[in-house]
C-alpha cells in the first residue's frame, strides 16, 4: 500500500472561509473548543442553580435570580429544578465534554500528531461541526418553550418522557437535538477512524502513535458503534411521542396498546455505558502522554497501556446492566453484569500503575499541563475505586439513585475529564494560537479548582452513604436527611468557589488569544518530540511542508546517549541506542 | 512518487474503511431495532399476537424481489461500462417501485386494522419498515447524485463513488431481507 | 427576602460552628439512618470492607503520586532514568498489582454480593407467617393494600392505606409493587433496600423490621415535578398492635367501602407476573 500524500490547498482568504465555513481541521477544532466552552458555562450556571436550591431551599438565587424567575421572586421553582438537572447533565455530556475532548482535541491533534495535512474527509468534518451547532441551537430553543425544556432526567426514561409524563415540545426537541448530535458524532467518528487507519505518516506504526491518538481513536470506535444505538432509542421514543406508536408505553400512558418501558433502559444503557468510556478515553490518552512529556522519560509500559485501553474499550460494551440492577432483571443476567463489570478493574489498574511508573525516577517539570495531569491521576484513582461499590448488586440496593452515584460519576467524568481537558488546552494552546497562556494564572487556576472540586464530590459521596437520594427539589422534607444540611451547604460553597475560579481560566484564555503585545510562542515550547512540535506555532494551514517520516516512538525523552544538547528526540529522528 | 494505480488502490482502501465504519454505524442502529423485536418476541406468551394477525404476505414478498433485483441491476451498472446509464435508470426505477410498494403495504396494514397505537408489535412492524424506507430515500438521493456522473460519463471519479453508493445500497437490501424474514416470514 | 452579604458570611461561619456545636457530630451526620432490618448489616459490612481495601490501594496511589512528585521533581532529580517500562520485571509488577486489586476487592465483593443476594435479598420464599403487602406507586403518592382475613387480594375486606405502611415487628414483610403511571422506586432507607415500581409489570421486595417506631419511605426514581414530595410513612408496630389494627381496619373496610368503586380495586392476584 503506497502512502498517499494529501496535497497543499491554497490558504483561505475571506473571513467566512477562514473562520466560519472552514474545511481546515485546526479551525474546526477551535470552533468545537469555543462551542464547548460556551456550553460548559451554561451547564455550569445550571449546576450552581441546583446547588443553590439544595443549600438554601426557598431563598432567591443571588444577582440574576429575579431575572431568571420573576414569577417566584428569584426562587427556583420545582418544575424548573427538574429541567435544570436534566439539562445540566445533557449539556455537560453532549455539548461540553464531547465537543471539547473529542471535537476539539480530536480534530486538532489527530492530523498533526500522525503527520497528515488534514482529516481524510474535510467536508464531512465541516458538516459534523455545523450539525453540532444545529443540535445546540435546538436545545437552547427548547429552554424558551412555554412548557419548558425536557425535565425527565438526562436519561429520559419512559413513561416519564412520554407525552403523558412530559407534555409539550421540550422533550421532543431534546430528542431531535440529540439525534442531530448523534449524526454529528457519527460523522466525526467515521472521519477519525479512517484518518488514523489510512493517513498515518510513513513509519508511524500503531505502536508509535501518541497515546492521545490511541485514546481518541478508541473513543471514535465506540462512538461509531454505540451512538447509533442511542439514535434508535431516540427515534422510537420520538415515534411514541409524535406518531402514536406504543414501544415504551405502559400503565396510564398506554391508552390503547402497550409496550415495555424497560426496553428503553436496555437500549439507552447499551449506549450509555460505552458513552461514559467515550468521554474518558481521550483524557486518559492525553494524560498518558503528558505524564511522560513532563517527567522527561518514556511512557512506562506504553504498549501495555495501549492494550489496556483497548481491553477496557471492549469490556465496556458488555457491562451496561449495572445501571439497571433495580429493574430486577433475571438473577443470572444481573450476576453476569456484576462479574463483567468487576473485570474492568484489571486493565484499569494496569494503565494506572503505568502512570505511576512513568513518574517514577523521572525529572518532573510542574508545568500547568503536568499539574492538571497529576490532578487527573488523583481524581480518577478515587473516582474509579468508588465504582466498585456500585458494581456490587447488594450494595447497589442501598446506593442506587443516591448522591453516591452522583459523586462517583462526577469524579470520573466531570473531575477527570475536566482536568484532562484543561491539561490539553494549556498544552496545545501554543500550537493552536501561537502564544503561551500565562503560567502563573494557570497554576492558580489548578489549585483553586482542585481543592473545591474534591470538596464537592467527596461531600456528595458522603451524602450518598447517608442515604440521601437524588433529583430532589428539597431533600429536607425527609427526616433522615436533616443532618446533611450543613454538608449540603459546604458542597454548595465549594461549587460556587470552583465556578468563580473558572473565570481565571476564561480571562487567561481570551486575553492570550485576543490581547495585544503577547509574545509569539516557539515551535516547541514544551520540548517534546511528537510531530506537531516539528512545525511552527501556530501551525500553518497546510501543517507539514513535507510529510514527515517517522523513525522512533512518541516518548523518546531522557535517553542518556543523546549528543545534540536536547534531552528528547523528535519522532522524525533515527532512534539513538541507549 | 506513487503511480496512478497505487494512488487508485490507496483511495479504494480509504473509502472501503470509511464505508465499512459508516455501515457499522447504520447497522448498529438497525441492530438495536432488531434487538428490541427479538426481546419482545422471545418474551411474548403467544406468537403472533392478535394485533398482527393477517399481515399481508404478497406485498412484502414483492418488495423483497424488487430490492434483490435492484441490487442486481446496481451490480451490473458497476461492471458494464457501455450500458451503465441503462442499469442506473433500472436501479433508480426499482428503488421508486420499492417505496411505492411500501406505501401500499402501510395502507394495507391500516385497512386490516394493524395500527401503531394497538401495541408495541404493530408499532415495530410499521415503524421499522418506515425507518428502512427513510434510508431507501437517502439511498435514492445518493443514486441521483451518482447519476450526475454516470449519465454525464465522468470516468475518473466513478469507480470509488460507485463502490461507496453501492455498499450503502446493498446494505439496505440486506436490512430489508432481514426485516422481511424476521417479521413477515418467521 | 434577600440576604445581605454580611448575613451570608455570618451564616458561613456559623455553619462550620453548627456542625460541631450540634448534638450530631460531623462523623455522625453522614452515617446511614438507623438500620432496623435483619439484612441491612450485610450491605454495611461489604461497604466497610470495600472502603478499607480501597483506602489501602488509594493510599498506594497517593504515596506514589505525592512521593514521586516530591522525590523526582526536576530540582531534586536532574537525570531521569530512561526506561520504557517494558522489561519482564516491569510487566510482572504491573500484573501483580492488577491481580492484587482484582483479588482483594473485585473477587471478594463479587462473592459476598452473590451470596448475600442469593441467601438473603433474593430469597422470596413468602410461605409461613409473613405479611404480604401490595404497593401501587403513583404520581405522587404511595398506596398500600393488605389482603384482610380472606387472604385474597382485591376483595372487599382488603385494607387500603395512603402514604402509610404499617407492619409488625419481627416478621418478614413481602411486597409486590407496580406503578400506575411512570417509573417510581420504593426505597426504605432504614432497611437499606429499594426496587423500581414499573408500570405494566410487577416487582418485588422483602424486608423485616426489628424495632417499633415511625420511619420513612421515599421514592428513588425521578417521577416528575413532585418527586421530592413522594414521602410515605413506615409505621412498625408490635405484633399485637398490628393484628388489632388489621382486624379493626378490615371490619371498617367491609362496612364502609363502596364495593362498586373501581378505583379501589387496583389490587391483583398475589404472585402475578
Amino acid at each position: 500500500m503506497a502512502f498517499l500524500e494529501q496535497h497543499i490547498h491554497d490558504e483561505p482568504k475571506t473571513f467566512v472561509s477562514k473562520y466560519l465555513i472552514s474545511y481546515d481541521h485546526k479551525v474546526i477544532g477551535k470552533q468545537f473548543l469555543f462551542y464547548g466552552i460556551f456550553f460548559l458555562l451554561v451547564g455550569g450556571l445550571m449546576a450552581l442553580l441546583i446547588r443553590w436550591t439544595l443549600a438554601y431551599p426557598g431563598v432567591p438565587f443571588p444577582v440574576i435570580g429575579n431575572l431568571l424567575f420573576p414569577h417566584t421572586g428569584g426562587v427556583v421553582p420545582p418544575d424548573t429544578y427538574a429541567m435544570l438537572f436534566t439539562m445540566h447533565g445533557t449539556i455537560m455530556i453532549f455539548f461540553a465534554i464531547t465537543p471539547i475532548l473529542i471535537g476539539a482535541f480530536g480534530n486538532f491533534c489527530i492530523p498533526l500528531m500522525i503527520g497528515a495535512r488534514d482529516m481524510i474527509f474535510p467536508t464531512l468534518n465541516m458538516l459534523s461541526f455545523w450539525f453540532s451547532m444545529a443540535s445546540g441551537a435546538l436545545l437552547l430553543i427548547s429552554l424558551c418553550l412555554p412548557l419548558g425544556a425536557a425535565a425527565g432526567g438526562w436519561t429520559s426514561y419512559p413513561t416519564l418522557s412520554t407525552t403523558l409524563g412530559s407534555p409539550g415540545a421540550g422533550q421532543t426537541l431534546w430528542l431531535l437535538s440529540l439525534f442531530l448530535f448523534g449524526a454529528s458524532s457519527t460523522m466525526g467518528a467515521v472521519n477519525y477512524i479512517t484518518t488514523v487507519i489510512t493517513l498515518r505518516a510513513p513509519g508511524m506504526d500503531y505502536f508509535k502513535m501518541p497515546l492521545t491518538i490511541w485514546g481518541i481513536w478508541l473513543t471514535s470506535i465506540l462512538n461509531a458503534i454505540f451512538v447509533p444505538v442511542l439514535g434508535a432509542g431516540l427515534i422510537l421514543l420520538t415515534f411514541d411521542r409524535v406518531f402514536g406508536t406504543t414501544f415504551f408505553l405502559a400503565g396510564a400512558a398506554a391508552t390503547s396498546g402497550k409496550g415495555d418501558p424497560v426496553l428503553f433502559q436496555h437500549v439507552f444503557w447499551i449506549f450509555g455505558h460505552p458513552e461514559v468510556y467515550i468521554l474518558i478515553l481521550p483524557a486518559w490518552g492525553i494524560v498518558s502522554d503528558l505524564l511522560s512529556f513532563f517527567s522527561r522519560k518514556p511512557a512506562f509500559g506504553y504498549k501495555m497501556t495501549a492494550l489496556s485501553l483497548t481491553a477496557i474499550t471492549i469490556l465496556s460494551t458488555v457491562v451496561y446492566g449495572h445501571h439497571m440492577y433495580t429493574t430486577q432483571m433475571s438473577p443470572l443476567l444481573t450476576q453476569s453484569f456484576m462479574t463483567l463489570t468487576m473485570l474492568i478493574s484489571m486493565p484499569s489498574a494496569v494503565f494506572f500503575a503505568n502512570w505511576l511508573g512513568t513518574l517514577w525516577k523521572g525529572s518532573i517539570r510542574f508545568t500547568s499541563p503536568m499539574l492538571f495531569s497529576l490532578g487527573v491521576v488523583f481524581v480518577f484513582g478515587l473516582g474509579g475505586l468508588t465504582g466498585l461499590y456500585l458494581a456490587s448488586t447488594s450494595i447497589d440496593l442501598y446506593l442506587h439513585d443516591t448522591y453516591f452515584v452522583v459523586g462517583h460519576f462526577h469524579y470520573t467524568m466531570a473531575a477527570s475529564v475536566l482536568l484532562g481537558g484543561f491539561a490539553g488546552t494549556y498544552f496545545w494552546f501554543p500550537k493552536m494560537f501561537g502564544r503561551m497562556m500565562d503560567e502563573k494564572l494557570a497554576k492558580i487556576h489548578f489549585w483553586a479548582t482542585m481543592i473545591p472540586l474534591n470538596g464537592i464530590f467527596t461531600g456528595m459521596m458522603m451524602m450518598g452513604w447517608a442515604g440521601m437520594h437524588r433529583r430532589l427539589y428539597n431533600p429536607f422534607i425527609y427526616e433522615f436527611t436533616q443532618n446533611l444540611i450543613p454538608l449540603n451547604k459546604f458542597v454548595t460553597y465549594c461549587a460556587i468557589t470552583m465556578g468563580l475560579v473558572q473565570f481565571i481560566f476564561l480571562y487567561n484564555f481570551f486575553k492570550t488569544i485576543f490581547g495585544k503585545n503577547i509574545p509569539q510562542a516557539s515551535s516547541n515550547p514544551w520540548e517534546v518530540g511528537t510531530l506537531e512540535w516539528t512545525i511552527p506555532s501556530p501551525a500553518p494551514h497546510y501543517n507539514f511542508k513535507e510529510i514527515p517520516h517517522v523513525k522512533c516512538g512518541p516518548h523518546e525523552l531522557g535517553n542518556p546517549n543523546l549528543t545534540d544538547g536536547k534531552d528528547f528526540q523528535y519522532q522524525t529522528e533515527e532512534l539513538v541506542k541507549a | 512518487m506513487a503511480t496512478k494505480a497505487q494512488i487508485q488502490e490507496e483511495k479504494v482502501f480509504q473509502n472501503s474503511v470509511a464505508m465499512t465504519v459508516t455501515l457499522i454505524a447504520f447497522g448498529m442502529m438497525f441492530a438495536t431495532l432488531f434487538l428490541g423485536y427479538f426481546l419482545v418476541r422471545a418474551n411474548a406468551a403467544v406468537w403472533p399476537p392478535v394485533e398482527i394477525q393477517n399481515m399481508p404476505k404478497l406485498l412484502p414478498f414483492l418488495s423483497t424481489l424488487v430490492m434483490g433485483l435492484s441490487s442486481l441491476t446496481y451490480f451490473k451498472m458497476e461492471k458494464s461500462e457501455s450500458q451503465r446509464s441503462l442499469y442506473w435508470s433500472l436501479t433508480f426505477a426499482l428503488g421508486i417501485v420499492f417505496l411505492v410498494l411500501q406505501w401500499i403495504l402501510w395502507a394495507a396494514l391500516k385497512e386490516k386494522g394493524i395500527l401503531v397505537s394497538n401495541g408495541n408489535v404493530p408499532s415495530m412492524v410499521i415503524a421499522f419498515t418506515w425507518i428502512h424506507a427513510a434510508h431507501i430515500l437517502l439511498g435514492l438521493i445518493a443514486l441521483l447524485w451518482l447519476g450526475k456522473f454516470v449519465l454525464k460519463k465522468k470516468e475518473e471519479l466513478t469507480v470509488i463513488k460507485l463502490m461507496n453508493v453501492g455498499k450503502f445500497w446493498h446494505f439496505l437490501g440486506v436490512i430489508w431481507l432481514l426485516i422481511y424474514l424476521m417479521m413477515f416470514v418467521l | 427576602m434577600s440576604i445581605s452579604f454580611s448575613e451570608r458570611l455570618l451564616g458561613l461561619i456559623s455553619n462550620v460552628y453548627e456542625i460541631s456545636a450540634k448534638s450530631v457530630s460531623f462523623w455522625e451526620s453522614f452515617q446511614p439512618p438507623e438500620d432496623i432490618s435483619s439484612n441491612g448489616h450485610l450491605i454495611e459490612w461489604l461497604f466497610y470492607y470495600t472502603t478499607y481495601v480501597n483506602l489501602f490501594w488509594f493510599a498506594l496511589v497517593v504515596i506514589g503520586l505525592f512521593g514521586f512528585s516530591f522525590l523526582y521533581s526536576q530540582k531534586r532529580h536532574k537525570k531521569p532514568v530512561y526506561t520504557h517500562g517494558n522489561e519482564k520485571k516491569h510487566l510482572f509488577i504491573t500484573a501483580f498489582i492488577a491481580v492484587g486489586v482484582f483479588l482483594s476487592v473485585d473477587l471478594v465483593i463479587t462473592k459476598v454480593s452473590s451470596r448475600d443476594m442469593k441467601e438473603s435479598f433474593w430469597n422470596f420464599d413468602d410461605s409461613g407467617d409473613t405479611v404480604k403487602v401490595q404497593v401501587l406507586a403513583q404520581q405522587w403518592a404511595w398506596n398500600f393494600r393488605y389482603a384482610g382475613a380472606d387472604g385474597e387480594f382485591n376483595t372487599a375486606d382488603d385494607v387500603v392505606t395512603l402514604n402509610n405502611m404499617r407492619v409488625p415487628m419481627g416478621k418478614k414483610i413481602f411486597i409486590q409493587m407496580t406503578s400506575k403511571d411512570v417509573i417510581h422506586a420504593f426505597y426504605l432507607p432504614n432497611a437499606r433496600v429499594k426496587a423500581d415500581a414499573i408500570p405494566g409489570r410487577f416487582s418485588k421486595l422483602w424486608f423485616d423490621a426489628n424495632k417499633a417506631g415511625e420511619y420513612e419511605i421515599a421514592c428513588a426514581e425521578m417521577c416528575g415535578t413532585h418527586h421530592y414530595l413522594m414521602k410515605a410513612q413506615l409505621t412498625v408496630l408490635t405484633q399485637e398492635d398490628f393484628a388489632s389494627w388489621v382486624n379493626e381496619s378490615q371490619s371498617m373496610a367491609i362496612a364502609t367501602n363502596d364495593t362498586e368503586d373501581v378505583n379501589l380495586r387496583w389490587g391483583w392476584k398475589w404472585g402475578s407476573k
